[in-house]
Protein backbone atom coordinates (compact mmCIF):
# COMPACT_ATOMS: atom_id res chain seq x y z
CA UNK A 1 0.00 0.00 0.00
CA UNK A 2 2.86 2.33 1.32
CA UNK A 3 4.68 1.22 -1.88
CA UNK A 4 1.73 2.18 -4.48
CA UNK A 5 1.69 5.34 -2.71
CA UNK A 6 4.48 6.10 -3.17
CA UNK A 7 5.02 5.48 -6.86
CA UNK A 8 1.70 7.55 -7.19
CA UNK A 9 3.15 10.39 -5.56
CA UNK A 10 6.79 9.84 -7.58
CA UNK A 11 4.13 9.53 -10.83
CA UNK A 12 2.54 12.87 -9.75
CA UNK A 13 5.86 14.57 -9.35
CA UNK A 14 7.31 13.85 -12.76
CA UNK A 15 4.42 14.47 -14.48
CA UNK A 16 4.09 17.99 -13.27
CA UNK A 17 7.89 18.68 -13.51
CA UNK A 18 7.35 17.59 -17.59
CA UNK A 19 4.13 19.56 -18.28
CA UNK A 20 4.84 22.45 -15.59
CA UNK A 21 1.05 23.49 -16.47
CA UNK A 22 0.81 27.12 -15.72
CA UNK A 23 4.68 28.46 -16.56
CA UNK A 24 5.03 31.36 -18.60
CA UNK A 25 7.80 31.60 -20.73
CA UNK A 26 10.50 34.28 -21.69
CA UNK A 27 10.54 34.63 -25.52
CA UNK A 28 13.21 37.28 -27.08
CA UNK A 29 13.47 37.50 -30.70
CA UNK A 30 16.38 35.26 -31.95
CA UNK A 31 18.71 38.23 -32.39
CA UNK A 32 18.81 39.42 -29.07
CA UNK A 33 22.00 38.36 -27.39
CA UNK A 34 20.88 36.92 -24.42
CA UNK A 35 20.12 33.55 -22.74
CA UNK A 36 19.77 34.04 -19.14
CA UNK A 37 18.71 36.53 -17.21
CA UNK A 38 18.23 36.75 -13.61
CA UNK A 39 14.31 37.60 -11.62
CA UNK A 40 16.25 40.81 -10.85
CA UNK A 41 16.78 41.38 -14.29
CA UNK A 42 13.29 40.86 -15.83
CA UNK A 43 11.83 43.15 -13.25
CA UNK A 44 14.19 46.07 -14.23
CA UNK A 45 13.27 45.09 -18.13
CA UNK A 46 9.14 45.19 -16.99
CA UNK A 47 9.34 48.24 -15.05
CA UNK A 48 11.27 50.11 -17.72
CA UNK A 49 14.34 50.64 -15.58
CA UNK A 50 16.42 49.07 -18.33
CA UNK A 51 15.65 50.02 -21.89
CA UNK A 52 18.30 48.56 -23.74
CA UNK A 53 20.48 45.09 -24.87
CA UNK A 54 23.67 44.45 -24.71
CA UNK A 55 25.10 45.99 -27.92
CA UNK A 56 22.90 49.11 -27.45
CA UNK A 57 19.49 46.98 -28.97
CA UNK A 58 16.41 49.18 -27.81
CA UNK A 59 14.33 46.54 -25.62
CA UNK A 60 10.76 46.48 -27.05
CA UNK A 61 8.09 45.70 -24.43
CA UNK A 62 5.29 42.84 -25.40
CA UNK A 63 2.71 42.43 -22.82
CA UNK A 64 -0.97 40.43 -23.05
CA UNK A 65 -3.59 42.50 -22.57
CA UNK A 66 -5.08 42.37 -18.79
CA UNK A 67 -6.93 39.30 -17.39
CA UNK A 68 -4.03 37.39 -19.60
CA UNK A 69 -2.59 34.37 -17.80
CA UNK A 70 0.72 35.71 -18.50
CA UNK A 71 0.23 38.69 -17.67
CA UNK A 72 -0.99 37.86 -14.20
CA UNK A 73 1.80 35.61 -13.64
CA UNK A 74 4.25 38.23 -14.51
CA UNK A 75 2.64 40.97 -12.68
CA UNK A 76 2.66 39.21 -9.55
CA UNK A 77 5.54 37.15 -9.81
CA UNK A 78 8.13 39.39 -11.12
CA UNK A 79 6.78 42.77 -10.64
CA UNK A 80 4.95 41.95 -7.16
CA UNK A 81 2.19 44.84 -8.45
CA UNK A 82 -1.29 44.56 -8.79
CA UNK A 83 -3.04 45.46 -12.52
CA UNK A 84 -3.93 49.09 -11.22
CA UNK A 85 0.11 49.81 -9.52
CA UNK A 86 1.39 48.57 -13.08
CA UNK A 87 -0.48 50.95 -14.79
CA UNK A 88 0.43 53.80 -12.54
CA UNK A 89 4.07 53.01 -12.57
CA UNK A 90 3.85 53.13 -16.32
CA UNK A 91 2.00 56.18 -16.48
CA UNK A 92 4.55 57.84 -14.05
CA UNK A 93 7.29 56.39 -15.84
CA UNK A 94 6.14 58.11 -19.20
CA UNK A 95 5.27 61.13 -17.67
CA UNK A 96 8.62 61.53 -15.54
CA UNK A 97 10.27 61.20 -19.37
CA UNK A 98 11.98 58.25 -18.31
CA UNK A 99 10.74 56.47 -21.61
CA UNK A 100 8.72 57.92 -24.28
CA UNK A 101 7.91 54.10 -25.27
CA UNK A 102 5.59 52.12 -22.90
CA UNK A 103 4.54 48.27 -23.14
CA UNK A 104 2.65 47.26 -26.06
CA UNK A 105 0.02 45.01 -26.31
CA UNK A 106 -0.42 41.46 -27.35
CA UNK A 107 -3.87 40.40 -27.57
CA UNK A 108 -3.10 36.75 -27.85
CA UNK A 109 -0.18 34.16 -27.78
CA UNK A 110 -0.47 34.05 -31.46
CA UNK A 111 0.11 37.62 -31.83
CA UNK A 112 2.93 37.81 -28.70
CA UNK A 113 4.81 35.13 -30.81
CA UNK A 114 4.91 36.65 -34.18
CA UNK A 115 5.90 40.09 -33.09
CA UNK A 116 8.36 39.17 -31.08
CA UNK A 117 9.87 37.59 -34.12
CA UNK A 118 9.05 40.12 -36.41
CA UNK A 119 10.50 42.90 -33.99
CA UNK A 120 14.12 43.14 -33.14
CA UNK A 121 14.90 43.62 -29.38
CA UNK A 122 11.38 42.01 -28.50
CA UNK A 123 10.32 40.40 -25.14
CA UNK A 124 7.47 38.51 -24.36
CA UNK A 125 5.79 36.49 -22.15
CA UNK A 126 4.10 32.97 -23.81
CA UNK A 127 2.53 30.15 -21.77
CA UNK A 128 4.63 27.69 -22.06
CA UNK A 129 2.65 25.06 -23.63
CA UNK A 130 1.89 27.30 -26.26
CA UNK A 131 5.57 27.41 -26.73
CA UNK A 132 6.32 24.09 -28.78
CA UNK A 133 6.83 24.48 -32.17
CA UNK A 134 7.28 27.85 -32.80
CA UNK A 135 10.84 28.35 -33.08
CA UNK A 136 10.60 30.71 -30.58
CA UNK A 137 13.80 31.48 -28.46
CA UNK A 138 13.26 30.95 -24.77
CA UNK A 139 15.31 32.31 -22.48
CA UNK A 140 15.59 30.52 -18.95
CA UNK A 141 15.00 32.70 -15.72
CA UNK A 142 17.62 32.04 -12.99
CA UNK A 143 19.23 29.31 -14.91
CA UNK A 144 15.88 27.59 -15.42
CA UNK A 145 13.60 27.09 -18.61
CA UNK A 146 9.75 26.09 -18.28
CA UNK A 147 8.86 22.96 -16.67
CA UNK A 148 12.28 22.88 -14.42
CA UNK A 149 11.63 22.46 -10.72
CA UNK A 150 11.81 25.80 -8.86
CA UNK A 151 11.23 28.14 -12.21
CA UNK A 152 9.65 31.43 -11.18
CA UNK A 153 7.30 32.55 -13.67
CA UNK A 154 4.33 29.92 -12.51
CA UNK B 1 41.12 78.69 -28.55
CA UNK B 2 44.08 76.79 -26.70
CA UNK B 3 44.95 73.39 -27.95
CA UNK B 4 43.42 71.52 -24.88
CA UNK B 5 40.26 73.85 -25.19
CA UNK B 6 40.14 72.71 -28.93
CA UNK B 7 40.68 68.77 -28.27
CA UNK B 8 37.61 69.55 -25.32
CA UNK B 9 35.43 70.87 -28.78
CA UNK B 10 36.41 68.23 -30.67
CA UNK B 11 35.39 65.03 -28.18
CA UNK B 12 32.29 67.20 -27.21
CA UNK B 13 31.26 67.61 -30.59
CA UNK B 14 32.38 64.04 -31.19
CA UNK B 15 29.64 62.48 -29.06
CA UNK B 16 27.15 64.47 -29.74
CA UNK B 17 27.38 63.13 -33.18
CA UNK B 18 27.93 59.55 -32.38
CA UNK B 19 23.95 59.95 -30.84
CA UNK B 20 23.02 61.58 -33.76
CA UNK B 21 24.82 58.93 -35.93
CA UNK B 22 23.57 55.77 -33.70
CA UNK B 23 19.49 57.18 -33.56
CA UNK B 24 19.70 57.45 -37.64
CA UNK B 25 21.47 54.03 -37.51
CA UNK B 26 19.77 52.09 -35.23
CA UNK B 27 17.25 49.33 -36.34
CA UNK B 28 13.75 51.22 -36.79
CA UNK B 29 11.85 49.93 -33.65
CA UNK B 30 8.21 49.95 -33.60
CA UNK B 31 6.10 52.89 -31.25
CA UNK B 32 2.47 52.04 -30.34
CA UNK B 33 2.88 53.74 -27.02
CA UNK B 34 -0.10 54.60 -25.40
CA UNK B 35 -3.05 56.79 -26.51
CA UNK B 36 -4.75 55.38 -22.85
CA UNK B 37 -3.63 56.57 -20.13
CA UNK B 38 -1.65 53.58 -19.30
CA UNK B 39 0.63 54.53 -22.40
CA UNK B 40 -0.84 51.28 -24.09
CA UNK B 41 -3.61 51.53 -27.20
CA UNK B 42 -5.76 49.41 -26.07
CA UNK B 43 -8.61 50.65 -28.34
CA UNK B 44 -6.97 50.00 -31.67
CA UNK B 45 -7.77 46.72 -33.05
CA UNK B 46 -5.58 43.50 -33.00
CA UNK B 47 -4.35 43.48 -36.55
CA UNK B 48 -4.21 47.22 -36.92
CA UNK B 49 -1.70 47.29 -33.75
CA UNK B 50 0.40 44.42 -35.25
CA UNK B 51 0.87 45.72 -38.01
CA UNK B 52 1.50 49.56 -36.44
CA UNK B 53 4.15 47.67 -34.28
CA UNK B 54 5.99 46.37 -37.00
CA UNK B 55 6.10 49.02 -39.13
CA UNK B 56 7.30 52.42 -37.03
CA UNK B 57 6.40 55.83 -37.80
CA UNK B 58 8.28 58.88 -36.72
CA UNK B 59 7.62 61.46 -35.00
CA UNK B 60 4.46 59.86 -32.96
CA UNK B 61 2.93 61.87 -30.67
CA UNK B 62 0.91 60.94 -27.67
CA UNK B 63 -0.79 63.05 -25.94
CA UNK B 64 -1.80 62.42 -22.00
CA UNK B 65 -3.17 64.89 -19.34
CA UNK B 66 -4.04 65.37 -15.41
CA UNK B 67 -6.34 67.37 -14.13
CA UNK B 68 -7.49 68.34 -10.74
CA UNK B 69 -10.46 69.76 -8.97
CA UNK B 70 -9.81 71.05 -4.97
CA UNK B 71 -12.39 72.54 -2.41
CA UNK B 72 -10.13 73.87 0.93
CA UNK B 73 -12.48 75.40 4.18
CA UNK B 74 -9.65 76.94 6.09
CA UNK B 75 -9.99 79.05 9.04
CA UNK B 76 -7.21 81.60 7.79
CA UNK B 77 -6.59 82.21 4.16
CA UNK B 78 -3.37 80.12 2.96
CA UNK B 79 -4.24 79.89 -0.69
CA UNK B 80 -7.99 79.37 -2.43
CA UNK B 81 -11.31 78.88 -0.17
CA UNK B 82 -13.81 76.87 -1.67
CA UNK B 83 -13.63 75.29 -5.06
CA UNK B 84 -11.00 76.08 -7.38
CA UNK B 85 -9.64 74.41 -10.16
CA UNK B 86 -6.23 72.67 -10.04
CA UNK B 87 -4.07 72.69 -13.05
CA UNK B 88 -4.80 71.42 -16.51
CA UNK B 89 -1.88 69.64 -17.37
CA UNK B 90 -0.92 68.20 -20.99
CA UNK B 91 1.48 65.87 -21.37
CA UNK B 92 3.26 65.13 -24.89
CA UNK B 93 5.42 62.50 -25.41
CA UNK B 94 7.22 61.58 -29.27
CA UNK B 95 9.50 59.59 -30.25
CA UNK B 96 11.58 61.44 -33.48
CA UNK B 97 13.50 58.51 -34.16
CA UNK B 98 14.20 55.30 -32.39
CA UNK B 99 16.86 56.87 -29.40
CA UNK B 100 15.72 60.14 -29.94
CA UNK B 101 12.98 61.13 -27.96
CA UNK B 102 10.59 64.44 -27.01
CA UNK B 103 8.88 65.11 -23.89
CA UNK B 104 6.45 68.40 -23.12
CA UNK B 105 4.28 69.10 -20.39
CA UNK B 106 2.11 72.38 -20.68
CA UNK B 107 0.16 73.55 -18.16
CA UNK B 108 -2.84 76.11 -17.68
CA UNK B 109 -3.67 77.31 -14.08
CA UNK B 110 -6.55 79.67 -13.10
CA UNK B 111 -5.38 83.12 -11.99
CA UNK B 112 -6.68 85.00 -9.19
CA UNK B 113 -5.89 88.14 -10.88
CA UNK B 114 -8.00 87.68 -14.35
CA UNK B 115 -10.23 90.42 -15.51
CA UNK B 116 -8.13 92.68 -13.58
CA UNK B 117 -5.48 95.52 -15.05
CA UNK B 118 -4.86 96.69 -18.74
CA UNK B 119 -5.34 94.48 -20.74
CA UNK B 120 -7.25 92.39 -18.59
CA UNK B 121 -5.47 89.21 -17.15
CA UNK B 122 -6.56 85.83 -18.89
CA UNK B 123 -8.18 83.53 -16.70
CA UNK B 124 -5.62 81.18 -17.13
CA UNK B 125 -2.04 81.31 -16.96
CA UNK B 126 -0.54 79.22 -19.50
CA UNK B 127 3.60 77.86 -18.80
CA UNK B 128 5.57 75.32 -20.54
CA UNK B 129 6.60 73.32 -17.57
CA UNK B 130 8.98 71.05 -19.22
CA UNK B 131 10.21 71.01 -22.75
CA UNK B 132 13.13 68.23 -22.54
CA UNK B 133 14.71 66.37 -26.21
CA UNK B 134 16.51 63.71 -25.15
CA UNK B 135 19.25 61.29 -26.90
CA UNK B 136 19.37 57.78 -25.78
CA UNK B 137 22.59 56.00 -26.25
CA UNK B 138 22.23 53.44 -23.82
CA UNK B 139 21.64 52.63 -20.00
CA UNK B 140 23.81 54.48 -19.06
CA UNK B 141 23.91 57.53 -20.90
CA UNK B 142 21.44 59.66 -22.25
CA UNK B 143 21.90 63.26 -23.36
CA UNK B 144 18.88 65.42 -23.24
CA UNK B 145 18.30 69.29 -23.78
CA UNK B 146 15.65 71.37 -22.53
CA UNK B 147 13.72 72.70 -19.39
CA UNK B 148 13.25 70.09 -16.88
CA UNK B 149 12.08 70.07 -13.22
CA UNK B 150 15.15 70.03 -11.18
CA UNK B 151 16.56 66.65 -10.06
CA UNK B 152 17.51 68.50 -6.68
CA UNK B 153 14.35 66.71 -5.30
CA UNK B 154 12.65 63.70 -5.11
CA UNK B 155 8.73 64.62 -5.18
CA UNK B 156 9.93 67.39 -7.98
CA UNK B 157 10.85 64.46 -10.49
CA UNK B 158 8.82 61.55 -9.63
CA UNK B 159 5.18 63.06 -9.27
CA UNK B 160 5.68 67.18 -11.47
CA UNK B 161 1.96 68.45 -12.22
CA UNK B 162 0.55 65.44 -12.25
CA UNK B 163 -1.54 65.80 -8.80
CA UNK B 164 -3.01 61.95 -9.64
CA UNK B 165 -0.18 60.35 -9.37
CA UNK B 166 0.88 62.11 -5.51
CA UNK B 167 -0.94 60.03 -2.62
CA UNK B 168 -1.40 63.56 -1.09
CA UNK B 169 -3.47 66.34 -2.59
CA UNK B 170 -0.82 68.80 -1.57
CA UNK B 171 3.04 68.99 -2.14
CA UNK B 172 5.56 69.56 0.89
CA UNK B 173 5.88 72.88 0.76
CA UNK B 174 9.79 72.83 0.56
CA UNK B 175 9.18 71.75 -3.39
CA UNK B 176 6.09 73.66 -3.56
CA UNK B 177 5.36 75.23 -7.36
CA UNK B 178 6.04 78.85 -7.10
CA UNK B 179 8.02 78.35 -3.65
CA UNK B 180 11.62 79.84 -2.87
CA UNK B 181 13.01 77.40 -1.17
CA UNK B 182 14.36 75.00 -4.06
CA UNK B 183 14.70 75.72 -7.44
CA UNK B 184 11.89 73.90 -9.05
CA UNK B 185 13.14 74.04 -12.76
CA UNK B 186 15.83 74.46 -14.31
CA UNK B 187 16.88 74.85 -17.97
CA UNK B 188 20.42 73.92 -19.35
CA UNK B 189 21.75 70.28 -20.39
CA UNK B 190 21.32 67.02 -18.66
CA UNK B 191 23.36 63.89 -18.89
CA UNK B 192 21.73 60.60 -16.79
CA UNK B 193 22.07 57.06 -16.17
CA UNK B 194 22.12 53.96 -14.94
CA UNK B 195 24.85 51.15 -14.05
CA UNK B 196 24.20 47.83 -13.03
CA UNK B 197 26.97 47.59 -9.94
CA UNK B 198 26.24 44.32 -8.89
CA UNK B 199 22.54 45.03 -8.49
CA UNK B 200 23.38 48.52 -6.86
CA UNK B 201 21.47 49.61 -9.74
CA UNK B 202 23.59 53.36 -8.95
CA UNK B 203 21.78 56.20 -10.82
CA UNK B 204 23.35 59.51 -11.92
CA UNK B 205 21.88 63.01 -13.51
CA UNK B 206 24.25 65.52 -14.31
CA UNK B 207 23.22 68.81 -15.24
CA UNK B 208 24.48 72.28 -16.22
CA UNK B 209 22.21 75.09 -16.96
CA UNK B 210 21.02 78.99 -15.70
CA UNK B 211 19.36 78.03 -12.80
CA UNK B 212 17.76 80.79 -11.05
CA UNK B 213 16.39 84.11 -12.80
CA UNK B 214 15.81 87.57 -11.44
CA UNK B 215 12.72 85.91 -9.54
CA UNK B 216 14.13 83.15 -7.93
CA UNK B 217 10.99 80.83 -7.52
CA UNK B 218 11.62 81.24 -11.67
CA UNK B 219 13.94 79.44 -14.13
CA UNK B 220 16.42 81.32 -16.62
CA UNK B 221 13.87 80.71 -19.30
CA UNK B 222 15.12 83.34 -21.35
CA UNK B 223 19.06 83.06 -20.49
CA UNK B 224 20.91 83.06 -17.67
CA UNK B 225 21.28 86.10 -15.50
CA UNK B 226 24.90 86.08 -14.33
CA UNK B 227 28.22 84.01 -16.14
CA UNK B 228 27.94 81.39 -13.68
CA UNK B 229 25.98 78.48 -14.50
CA UNK B 230 24.42 76.36 -11.92
CA UNK B 231 24.86 72.52 -11.82
CA UNK B 232 23.20 69.93 -10.76
CA UNK B 233 24.28 66.22 -9.53
CA UNK B 234 22.37 63.75 -8.37
CA UNK B 235 22.86 59.79 -7.38
CA UNK B 236 20.55 57.38 -6.26
CA UNK B 237 20.60 53.56 -5.70
CA UNK B 238 17.94 51.52 -6.25
CA UNK B 239 19.03 47.92 -5.01
CA UNK B 240 17.86 45.07 -6.27
CA UNK B 241 17.94 42.96 -3.09
CA UNK B 242 15.42 45.06 -1.44
CA UNK B 243 13.54 46.13 -4.22
CA UNK B 244 11.07 49.40 -3.69
CA UNK B 245 13.78 51.46 -1.91
CA UNK B 246 15.60 54.40 -3.92
CA UNK B 247 18.41 56.17 -1.80
CA UNK B 248 20.42 59.00 -2.93
CA UNK B 249 21.66 62.07 -2.79
CA UNK B 250 22.19 65.38 -4.88
CA UNK B 251 24.36 69.05 -4.94
CA UNK B 252 23.90 71.95 -6.80
CA UNK B 253 25.47 74.79 -7.04
CA UNK B 254 24.37 78.08 -8.65
CA UNK B 255 25.24 82.00 -8.26
CA UNK B 256 22.11 84.00 -7.28
CA UNK B 257 21.41 87.26 -9.19
CA UNK B 258 18.42 89.23 -8.15
CA UNK B 259 18.39 92.98 -9.23
CA UNK B 260 19.42 95.44 -6.79
CA UNK B 261 21.06 93.30 -4.66
CA UNK B 262 24.37 91.69 -3.85
CA UNK B 263 25.42 88.46 -5.74
CA UNK B 264 24.99 85.19 -3.32
CA UNK B 265 26.45 82.08 -4.27
CA UNK B 266 24.20 79.04 -3.59
CA UNK B 267 24.77 75.84 -2.71
CA UNK B 268 22.08 73.12 -1.86
CA UNK B 269 22.67 69.83 -0.49
CA UNK B 270 19.85 67.42 -0.59
CA UNK B 271 19.07 63.26 0.16
CA UNK B 272 16.17 61.21 -0.15
CA UNK B 273 15.16 57.67 1.31
CA UNK B 274 11.81 56.00 -0.52
CA UNK B 275 10.17 53.20 0.37
CA UNK B 276 7.91 52.70 -2.84
CA UNK B 277 5.65 49.58 -2.21
CA UNK B 278 1.96 50.74 -0.86
CA UNK B 279 2.19 48.93 2.04
CA UNK B 280 4.05 50.80 3.62
CA UNK B 281 4.76 53.68 1.27
CA UNK B 282 7.46 55.80 3.15
CA UNK B 283 9.14 58.76 1.46
CA UNK B 284 11.63 61.21 3.53
CA UNK B 285 13.36 63.65 1.57
CA UNK B 286 15.90 66.31 3.45
CA UNK B 287 17.82 69.91 1.92
CA UNK B 288 20.05 72.51 3.04
CA UNK B 289 20.19 75.35 1.46
CA UNK B 290 23.52 77.17 2.00
CA UNK B 291 24.04 81.29 0.73
CA UNK B 292 27.31 83.32 1.68
CA UNK B 293 27.53 87.06 -0.57
CA UNK B 294 29.78 87.19 -3.31
CA UNK B 295 33.18 88.44 -1.80
CA UNK B 296 31.45 89.13 1.22
CA UNK B 297 31.36 87.09 5.02
CA UNK B 298 27.97 85.70 6.57
CA UNK B 299 27.24 82.38 5.46
CA UNK B 300 23.10 80.94 5.95
CA UNK B 301 22.07 77.91 6.27
CA UNK B 302 18.26 77.31 5.86
CA UNK B 303 16.96 73.51 6.57
CA UNK B 304 13.74 71.63 5.11
CA UNK B 305 12.89 67.84 5.49
CA UNK B 306 9.66 66.39 5.24
CA UNK B 307 8.84 62.28 5.84
CA UNK B 308 5.43 61.08 5.02
CA UNK B 309 3.82 57.94 5.05
CA UNK B 310 0.72 55.68 3.65
CA UNK B 311 -0.43 52.77 3.70
CA UNK B 312 -2.58 51.23 1.19
CA UNK B 313 -5.34 48.68 3.00
CA UNK B 314 -5.10 45.13 2.44
CA UNK B 315 -8.35 42.94 0.53
CA UNK B 316 -11.84 45.08 0.74
CA UNK B 317 -9.89 48.24 1.64
CA UNK B 318 -7.67 48.14 -1.40
CA UNK B 319 -9.01 51.31 -2.44
CA UNK B 320 -8.14 53.12 0.29
CA UNK B 321 -5.02 54.53 1.57
CA UNK B 322 -4.93 56.88 4.57
CA UNK B 323 -1.51 59.06 4.59
CA UNK B 324 0.42 61.24 7.56
CA UNK B 325 3.40 64.33 6.63
CA UNK B 326 5.06 65.49 8.90
CA UNK B 327 7.16 68.78 7.17
CA UNK B 328 9.77 71.11 8.25
CA UNK B 329 10.91 74.52 7.25
CA UNK B 330 13.37 76.47 8.93
CA UNK B 331 14.55 79.93 6.76
CA UNK B 332 17.39 82.05 8.71
CA UNK B 333 16.43 85.02 9.50
CA UNK B 334 19.10 86.88 8.50
CA UNK B 335 19.52 85.10 4.93
CA UNK B 336 20.04 87.48 2.07
CA UNK B 337 17.46 85.12 -0.74
CA UNK B 338 15.38 84.17 0.90
CA UNK B 339 13.45 87.38 2.66
CA UNK B 340 10.21 86.85 3.25
CA UNK B 341 10.02 82.91 3.35
CA UNK B 342 8.12 81.44 5.88
CA UNK B 343 9.12 78.78 8.35
CA UNK B 344 6.59 75.90 8.66
CA UNK B 345 5.67 72.94 11.22
CA UNK B 346 3.32 71.11 9.41
CA UNK B 347 1.31 67.75 9.70
CA UNK B 348 -1.15 66.74 7.08
CA UNK B 349 -3.28 63.49 7.58
CA UNK B 350 -5.94 62.51 5.41
CA UNK B 351 -6.75 59.71 3.26
CA UNK B 352 -6.79 58.69 -0.61
CA UNK B 353 -10.09 56.77 -2.33
CA UNK B 354 -9.01 55.39 -5.53
CA UNK B 355 -12.37 55.74 -7.39
CA UNK B 356 -11.10 54.24 -10.40
CA UNK B 357 -8.31 53.37 -12.19
CA UNK B 358 -7.56 56.39 -13.27
CA UNK B 359 -9.41 58.53 -10.83
CA UNK B 360 -9.15 59.70 -7.37
CA UNK B 361 -10.29 61.68 -4.37
CA UNK B 362 -8.35 62.83 -1.12
CA UNK B 363 -9.27 64.05 1.79
CA UNK B 364 -7.13 65.89 4.03
CA UNK B 365 -6.55 67.99 6.93
CA UNK B 366 -3.55 70.01 7.83
CA UNK B 367 -2.20 72.12 10.77
CA UNK B 368 0.35 74.20 9.73
CA UNK B 369 2.45 76.85 12.87
CA UNK B 370 4.44 79.61 10.80
CA UNK B 371 5.68 81.59 14.25
CA UNK B 372 6.68 79.29 17.32
CA UNK B 373 4.32 80.20 19.96
CA UNK B 374 1.25 81.25 17.84
CA UNK B 375 -1.53 79.65 16.31
CA UNK B 376 -1.84 77.03 13.96
CA UNK B 377 -3.58 77.39 10.84
CA UNK B 378 -6.30 74.77 10.71
CA UNK B 379 -7.67 73.68 6.97
CA UNK B 380 -9.89 70.71 5.03
CA UNK B 381 -8.80 70.07 1.66
CA UNK B 382 -10.76 67.44 -0.57
CA UNK B 383 -9.19 67.09 -4.19
CA UNK B 384 -10.45 65.25 -6.92
CA UNK B 385 -7.89 64.38 -9.50
CA UNK B 386 -7.57 62.41 -12.40
CA UNK B 387 -5.33 61.11 -15.68
CA UNK B 388 -6.87 60.96 -18.97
Amino acid sequence: MLLVALCLVLTGAMRLDAQAPGDVAVVVHPDVPIDNLTLADLRRLLLGDREFWPASVRITLLIRAPIAHERDVVLKNVCQMTEAQFRQHWIAKVFRAETALAPKIAYSSEMAADLVNRIPGAITFIDATQVVGRGLKVVKIDGQLPGQRGYPLH
Amino acid sequence: MTASGAGHFVRTAFVFAACFVSSSRATAQPNTAGASPAGQDAHAAPSAQADQATQPEYPSLHLSGFADVNFAAQDKSEGPRGFSEGQFVLHLAAALSPRVNFFGELSLTPRTDAGTGSPAATGFNAEVERVIIRFDHSDRLKVSFGRYHTPINWWNTAFHHGQWLQTTASRPEMIQFGGRFLPVHFVGALAEGAFYAGGWNLNYQAGIGNGRGNVISRAGDAGDNNARPAVVLNLFTKPDSVFGLQVGGSVYIDRVSVTGRPEVDERIVAAHAIWQREDPELIAEIADVRHEPVGGTGTTSNLAYYVQAAYRLPSVGHLWKPYYRFEHVKVDAADPVFVGVPNLDGSTAGVRFDISTYAAIKSEVRARRRVTDQARTNGWFVQICFTF
